[in-house]
């Protein structure tokens, strides 16, 4: 098992690979979107992906925390993101744990095809793209645990990724 | 994230440089739309040197492109590579913005 922990300002707050599957824990900072990124190509340039499937490994993954750390968590709290990356066959699955507010990505409204510039919408573009690019897309809210564990998820997403 | 404009003839032509990220949009979404909507210019954005896009990428483009259509004028993307592709086409932005694979086809479809 490698592992490695980093001081809480950056992104990363830790990384390991065990069995198989890239651990990493982010911290609530846009700083984790580019850190984790290079955690996650580090992990995978040996699965020889095709350049279409990891932009699309990366879109979803930059789409998932930024909507977490922007809109789930409290300005400047220590909530994090705990991300599991495991390559599978024909598949990479990423599982997304974090402790902020409830959101189930499957309950985001559909957006309306595009039909006119002047109409187009702007906003909410990024969960229904990370819906389009997956395999599969499973969302759990998880119970809340009554002990003081430092890190208590209340979201689990899993989300699939054909290679 | 980088950019750089000039015009050819009458027309304004734009290259982005790097990853329309959160990061990138950030640093360059100001830039861009100030390239682009004073001048009312039709305007053609060479996407072959962005190296990804997400999200905020798709809601620049079509924030600029509104902007630049209220004052008449018409903007065309070219040259995107297989991942900005599959974003663009995964979210049929193509719809309201084109999306040519050249500049010549580009400096095509705004005189069309």
């Amino acid at each position: 098992m490698a592992d490695r922990s980093k001081d809480d300002i950056s992104g990363l707050r830790s990384s390991a690979i065990v069995n198989g599957r890239l651990e990493i824990v982010l911290n609530n900072t846009l700083e984790a979107i580019e850190d984790g990124r290079c955690s996650m190509l580090d992990f995978l340039a040996s699965q020889r992906l095709a350049d279409a499937v990891r932009h699309r490994l990366e879109v979803i993954f930059e789409e998932l925390v930024s909507n977490t750390i922007r809109h789930g968590f409290t300005r400047h709290s220590r909530q994090s993101i705990h991300v599991r990356i495991e390559p599978r066959p024909g598949l990479v699955e990423f599982t997304f744990e974090d402790d902020g507010a409830p959101f189930n990505p499957l309950d985001a409204q559909v957006p309306q095809r595009f039909s006119t510039i002047e109409t187009a919408r702007i906003g909410g573009l990024g969960i229904p793209l990370v819906t389009r690019l997956s395999a599969h897309l499973r969302y759990e809210r998880l119970p809340q645990r009554a002990d003081d564990a430092d890190f208590a998820p209340c979201n689990r997403l899993v989300v699939g990724v054909a290679v | 994230m980088e950019m750089q404009h000039d015009n050819v003839g009458d027309v304004r032509r734009v290259v982005l440089v790097g990853r329309l990220d959160t990061k990138g949009v950030d640093l360059v979404e100001t830039r861009f739309g100030a390239a682009i909507v004073p001048n009312g210019k039709d305007t053609i954005v060479d996407l072959t040197q962005v190296t990804f896009m997400a999200s905020m990428g798709i809601r620049m483009l079509i924030s600029t492109t509104r902007a630049l259509s209220r004052k008449g004028a018409k903007l065309v993307l070219y040259g995107a590579g297989p991942g900005v592709r599959d974003v663009i086409e995964t979210t049929a932005l193509t719809e309201i913005i084109p999306l040519a694979g050249n500049e010549s086809e580009a400096l095509g479809l705004v005189a069309g």
